[in-house]
């Protein structure tokens, strides 16, 4: 087992320490998931802000592609028909950026992928499913509670379709973590796995002749893992749009 | 459809040729102008048919990123569709697992719950399945 190590998959799933602390006795260590996850911020902070310094009338590479994160996740917004919810556009746009360079940074050997922590991706489930809740409140009141209550249905059915519309909306921030978590734990598995077959091949003596199938494996799995990396923020963000607008328009 | 009717006035002139010089001149100058009127016409039609096109590639493309076309969103779409199905399961038969708990009742809130988040479950399936359709017809 203990020779196996270095080509355990789960391994780099593995939190660290760096730093430990314990402020009024919380556990606050700084890990390698926090670490990334600074540095995650810190390169979306310095692609809007070095991105738009220049503000030139032709964009250089850097503001081109702040602008057409921008504008991606505002043609998303737009299209999700969030009425009345602009001011939502900066938490959707926060949420999708932090996804997505997650997501891509992940994909680089040797880094740690943050979304693909169960905690980190519940609790932007949980963020935003909090917002949800709270802004359909305070925005509609108890007319919030409508949206377990679909029109057009027979008094009769109610105590049965009630129930269901509970559960269905307290499933929503369950399958938009374990979504994520999910996509990105297999797909670092799976590319995890390939590279440990290439290595395991090439140590067979005769069976070596079998490595590069593996490895032309993990090379298309790296274009697919990328793929899927982007599609899942953007699902990520265009469910969100879609709950929000249930908050502010509730009562479908 | 100006042209077309300055193409019918010239017909009378072409009839009477050979008059005088001055006919002559007036004719062809006529001619030109037609001529020219006729090229420019041309072109603002291919100009407004190409410009109708290259919007059209555009909407296309747009509609294949965002609809269901393309082969990454078909992916997302079955996973969205496989999660939001499983998390209503587990969620309901967490929650009839607690209610059982909380009330000593083991386990007919479960089954109760268990059967009603598969429920939620196609419902869940049922509403994407209507909202892309919705998005289609838009």
């Amino acid at each position: 087992m203990a020779e196996e190590n270095p080509m355990d998959p789960i391994h780099q799933f593995a939190i660290k320490p760096i730093v430990s602390l314990h402020p009024f006795g919380i556990d606050a260590t700084f890990t390698n998931a926090s670490l990334f996850m600074v540095v995650v911020v810190l390169g979306i902070a310095g692609l809007m802000i070095f991105g738009t310094r220049s503000r030139a009338l032709v964009p250089g590479r850097l503001q081109s592609a702040a602008e057409m994160a921008y504008e991606f996740v505002k043609s998303t917004f737009d299209m999700a028909g969030v009425h009345g919810g602009t001011r939502f556009f900066p938490f959707v746009f926060s949420l999708f950026l932090f996804v997505l360079f997650s997501n891509v940074i992940g994909l680089i050997p040797y880094t740690f992928t943050v979304t693909s922590q169960i905690a980190v991706t519940g609790a932007l489930a949980l963020l935003v499913i909090g917002i949800v809740v709270v802004y359909g409140f305070v925005h509609n009141g108890a007319g919030f509670l409508r949206l377990f209550v679909p029109s057009g249905v027979p008094v009769a059915l109610l105590p049965f379709i009630v129930p269901i519309e509970i559960i269905s909306f307290l499933s929503r921030p369950v399958s938009l973590s374990v979504r994520l978590f999910a996509n990105m734990l297999a797909g670092h598995i799976t590319l995890k796995v390939m590279g440990g077959f290439v290595v395991s091949l090439l140590g067979a003596g005769f069976f070596a002749i079998l490595a590069p199938l593996p490895f032309v494996m993990a090379i298309v799995l790296t274009a697919f893992e990328l793929l899927v990396a982007v599609l899942q923020a953007y699902v990520f963000a265009i469910l969100t749009c879609v709950y929000l607008n249930d908050a502010i328009h509730p009562g479908h | 459809m100006g042209n077309g009717g300055n193409g019918h006035d010239d017909g009378p002139q072409i009839h009477g040729e050979g008059r005088g010089s001055q006919r002559h001149e007036n004719e062809s100058r006529a001619r030109d102008e037609n001529v020219l009127r006729a090229r420019l016409e041309k072109l603002t039609d291919a100009l407004a048919a190409q410009h109708r096109e290259e919007r059209e590639t555009a909407l296309d493309s747009q509609e294949r990123e965002t609809s269901s076309g393309a082969p990454g969103n078909v992916l997302s779409l079955a996973f969205r569709v496989m999660s939001e199905f499983v998390a209503a399961v587990l969620v309901g038969t967490a929650l009839g697992w607690g209610i059982d708990r909380l009330a000593g009742t083991s386990p007919t809130f479960l089954i109760v719950f268990l059967l009603l988040g598969a429920a939620a479950g196609f419902w869940n399936v049922y509403r994407i399945g209507t909202e892309k359709l919705g998005a289609e017809r838009k």
